[in-house]
């Protein structure tokens, strides 16, 4: 077959001149069998055609000579789509040859210049000998030697652009009408097989494999990421939802100055209003602030927002925005003199309540997601929200809608709190060891006495057993303090400061009711502990911005691969074939171009 | 007399199969195969029937303490005509006579099922049914029978308690029915009939009685809430037909919230709160169609398990509107019982128009595997039945 032995392509071999006719010759044998190569050749590359994919090898060959006539934009796009096929055979397979990349038009490439460059390198030089049957993509194009890496630096930002797009909204396209509105040129419309990258849909149980760490945001080790690992993303990609856990923590801690001030157990302190003040209009700026970014986020990039509510761990963080605004509401300093309406609650209790109605609805009846499977401190989140909103609504005087709300959460927290002190063996996201967001066990109990308190008037026995049970978790992490060492910081850490808050506002409440000397000690060191840790935190975070610039690291978490990838393409036979398979179906997952399932 | 229609013999494993294969070697027509697909599940239709019966009962009576503001939506709602009431209970009475009558039966005939059915997970609970249809009724009977109601209620209430020692008994002792595994929303049904037997006892004027089948049924309640939603792997998953029983995840806090009320006498903070609960479930199902989805395709037996809790949630709803009088009281109210009145007479009408869908076929779903043939008889004189 000697058709096979000049269908190997060398991408960057020395006689670009060769290209065309290769590649006019691939066309005309696409379809002929394929398979077994006799003879080594010096520089073949891997090469194949499949046999079923007629249409793909048409196209290619177009798209392919594309590059030899029009080097600098759209082919450069095809530049770095190299396909790559891999010989069943491990003695036909060099280690040089071992590219599991995958072809990808438009948006994704795992390509990065440096591998582009390994690529070119090893395979000058490589032997082969291509015999066994071997499924692949036909490498599209293959980059030359010739081709200056200036040019892949010129081009870096429209490559960059594009591998971004499957995050962006409708894949990028609302970016380019918002560029038309703006009267830049259009850009030249670079030939693409790929009509609609296919928004994929990450399974719950693909973040449970791929990732690890109390937060699920550390990749495993055998785990690729659809974005290029070593460049900086774009800002709003790495703005995380989590963000807005500094709006809880600064809020609770504007009601918490307001508690000091106005409770009477607490008035030899002699603290003013001022504080109060001062922190929330802090934290009310900080909530525009953040949501105005995030909103900016799901208008550009959707998809990006989508992947974070697939996310076990992240879509508790939907609810923080709102029990945010609900702590605005409660904690707002009454030199304010806006009186709250009724229907301010309803506005905010909406999104909270249809945001429960798909969590627990799919802790009941999801397949994947059930409870037994997703459970973790910071469903926490999701349940706190109803408590507080029958806290604020209690203030505001209503009634039936507090109590609806809190049965709704207690029903809940019962469920969650047995599920997590079980621990179940079928758990796969507890953390094996404590973090800090353990301390969200004691925020549901605290809020729930003060809700209680509100509704019913009086710190009776149903407030006292919550409280108590509060300060009893509270006490049991207190003391493993030691266990909280070793974590990298991340944003999500302010919200777990809120839990400390709400408990020495419940501590207070509580002193204002059993007024003796134990109970203040209790409040003011409970109070202190919490005005330490937020500082602390603010100092953190401070650092993290201005000196280390590392407070939005690349949001690994929602980059994950919708189905597995074997990273490691390697000179096992397994390896390799295991890779094209994989390769074949994750092709079959992104659609790109002519699928090549 | 024996009727053979088939004689294939049947390994045990073969029982997934879907052969039907009757032989009858003791003595029962071929026409009382029937009894073999008999099972308690289909009460469901007389506790639908009896809980409705309840429920036009309740609105038939005038709204006691109704002041000067008594809605045009509440008048609307309580308008509901006492012939009307005592129509529907003496259709109650007779189906579930007629029920009753054929399970017996069954218990006679075809004793082998009736004790697969009280292995089986699922068939186990639904033996509670009957029971609590019985109360219900006694409930929603007209003042004229109610001499008799105090001795009927031991009557009803008994088979109850026995069988909640054997069922609860095994839920943390019997290795192979532990809660973990053997949870499913059916499972509901023990946790409502200790609540029924409750509120009956309330209404007779026995608060010791009812405090203790209420902390019974609410105790076990807790548990099978946190298990159900916990859904542990490896606990038994229902079969896509029977997904209509997620709605006994509304059956049970809205009885317990009227359990509570009979016992409390008014409709205080616990009963909201589990009457709220009862809501939120409510609309937490009606926004899933897709879980029901397979089980709409075709009308069958499941599709009664949607009316007993929305009537659960209606009559519970009357109770509130009772309590907190307004016009989003008086309105849920209306919508509650508007609801469950249309999901019942849809029943009604598809069981009419469709009754050869409802009736047992032969199969029953908890059949056991058939024993193997007797050693030394011949084909002609196997007896034994296989059903899938």
């Amino acid at each position: 077959m000697d058709g096979k032995e000049n269908l190997s392509s060398t991408k960057e071999s020395s006689d670009s001149e060769r290209f065309p006719s290769i590649f006019k010759y691939i066309a005309s044998n696409s379809i002929s069998g394929f398979d077994t190569t006799p003879s080594p050749r010096s520089d073949i590359a891997l090469f194949e055609v499949p046999e079923v994919i007629e249409d793909d090898i048409q196209e290619r060959p177009d798209n392919v000579i594309l590059p030899t006539s029009q080097d600098q934009t759209g082919g450069l796009a095809h530049a770095h789509s190299i396909s790559i096929s891999m010989p069943s055979s491990p003695t036909l397979f060099q280690a040089e040859h071992s590219y599991g990349f995958l072809a990808c038009e438009k948006s994704i490439s795992y390509l990065t210049k440096d591998e582009l460059n390994n690529h070119v390198t090893a395979n000058s030089s490589s032997h082969q000998k291509m015999e066994a049957k071997c499924h692949s993509q036909p490498i599209s194009f293959g980059r030359s030697n010739t081709v200056a890496t200036s040019d892949v630096l010129t081009q870096s930002n429209k490559f960059k652009d594009k591998r971004y797009d499957s995050f962006k909204t409708w894949s990028g396209k609302l970016e380019k009408q918002i560029s038309n509105l703006r009267g830049k040129p259009p850009e030249p419309e670079i030939e693409n097989l790929t009509k609609n990258t296919k928004r994929e849909v990450v399974p719950a149980h693909r973040f449970f494999d791929a990732l690890e760490g109390p937060e699920l945001d550390k990749l495993k080790a055998s785990e690729v990421l659809v974005l290029p690992e070593d460049k900086k993303w774009p800002f709003l990609l790495r703005f995380p939802v989590s963000s807005f856990g500094i709006c809880l923590g600064v809020s609770s801690q504007a009601i918490l100055w307001k508690t000091l001030a106005t409770s009477p157990s607490t008035s030899f302190l002699h603290f003013g209003l001022t504080v109060n003040l001062v922190l929330w209009c802090l934290s009310l700026a900080l909530l525009g602030i953040i949501s105005s970014i995030y909103i900016v986020k799901i208008i550009l990039y959707f998809e990006a927002v989508r992947r974070e509510y697939y996310h076990p761990i992240r879509v508790n963080f939907f609810f923080a925005p709102w029990i945010s605004c609900l702590f605005l509401a409660i904690g707002i300093p009454s030199s304010i003199g806006i009186k709250l309406h009724a229907a301010l609650w309803y506005v905010l209790m909406g999104p909270i309540f249809l945001l429960e109605l798909k969590i627990y609805g799919q802790w009941m009846s999801g397949g994947r997601r059930r409870l037994s499977k997703v459970a973790n401190p910071s469903n926490h989140l999701s349940i706190v929200g109803n408590f507080v909103g029958a806290l604020l609504g209690a203030s505001m005087g209503l009634n039936e809608g507090p109590i609806f709300f809190f049965a709704v959460g207690l029903a809940h927290y019962c469920v969650l709190f047995v599920t997590l002190y079980q621990r179940l063996p079928t758990n796969e996201t507890l953390p094996k060891d404590l973090h800090p967001v353990f301390f969200l066990f004691v925020a549901a109990p605290s809020v729930a006495s003060m809700a209680w308190t509100k509704i019913t008037g009086e710190f009776g026995f149903g407030s006292r057993i919550a409280y108590f049970i509060a300060l009893f978790l509270y006490a049991s992490l207190a003391v493993r303090i030691n266990f909280f060492r070793g974590f990298r910081f991340s944003l999500a850490w302010w919200a777990y400061t809120f839990p400390m808050t709400g408990a020495s506002i419940a501590t207070i409440r509580y002193s204002v009711e059993v007024t003796n000397i134990f109970t203040q000690i209790l409040s003011v060191a409970l109070t202190a502990i919490s005005i330490i840790a937020v500082a602390s935190l603010l100092t953190s975070t401070v650092v993290h911005a201005f000196v280390l610039r590392d407070l939005f690291p690349n949001d690994i978490a929602i980059a994950i691969s919708g189905s597995k990838v074997d990273k490691n393409i390697n000179t096992s036979d397994n390896g390799a074939c295991q890779s094209v398979s994989n390769g074949d179906h994750y092709q079959a997952n992104q659609k790109e171009g002519p699928s090549l399932a | 007399m024996e009727v053979k229609e088939h004689e294939i013999p049947v390994a045990a494993a073969a029982a997934n199969a879907r052969i039907r294969t009757k032989v009858f070697a003791d003595g029962v027509p071929a026409s009382y195969g029937n009894l073999t697909g008999f099972h308690a599940g289909y009460f469901r239709i007389s506790l639908s029937l009896c809980g409705q019966a309840l429920l036009w009962k309740t609105l038939s009576e005038p709204s006691g303490g109704a002041s000067g503001g008594s809605h045009a939506l509440r008048r609307l709602a309580r308008s509901v005509p006492a012939v009307a009431h005592l129509l529907l209970w003496s259709v109650a009475l007779a189906v579930l006579a007629a029920l009753c009558f054929l399970y017996a039966l069954r218990c006679a005939l075809r004793r082998r099922h009736v004790a697969a059915e009280f292995s089986h997970h699922v068939g186990v609970n639904y033996l509670f049914a009957p029971w609590i249809s019985w109360l219900l009724l006694l409930q929603a009977a007209p003042p004229a029978a109610a001499p008799l109601s105090r001795a009927l209620w031991w009557v009803f209430v008994a088979p109850i308690l026995m069988l909640d020692v054997k069922i609860y008994g095994q839920w943390f002792t019997d290795g192979k029915r532990f809660l973990s595994l053997a949870a499913n929303p059916t499972s509901q049904m023990t946790v409502v009939g200790n609540l029924v037997g409750a509120q009956a006892a309330a209404r007779m004027g026995w608060p010791e009685a009812a405090t203790c089948m209420f902390s019974l049924g609410m105790a076990h309640y807790l548990v099978l809430f946190v298990t159900l939603y916990q859904r542990l792997v490896g606990s038994s998953s229902l079969p896509a037909m029977l997904r209509p029983v997620f709605f006994l995840f509304i059956a049970a806090p809205s009885m317990a919230s009227l359990a509570w009320n009979s016992i409390a006498g008014e409709f205080d903070v616990g009963s909201r709160m589990l009457f709220y609960l009862s809501l939120f479930l409510l609309a937490s199902l009606v926004s899933r169609p897709a879980l029901f989805r397979r089980a709409m395709r075709r009308f069958n037996l499941a599709w009664w398990a949607y009316s007993f809790p929305l009537t659960m949630l209606a009559l519970a709803a009357t109770e509130y509107d009772q309590e907190v009088k307004g016009v989003v009281a008086d309105a849920l109210m209306l919508f509650l019982s508007a609801l469950s009145v249309l999901v019942i007479t849809v029943l009604v009408v598809f069981t009419v128009l469709r009754a050869g869908d409802l009736f047992p076929n032969g199969d029953d779903p908890f059949a056991p595997p058939p024993p193997p043939p007797p050693l030394g008889s011949s084909n002609n004189t196997s007896s034994f039945e296989v059903s899938c």
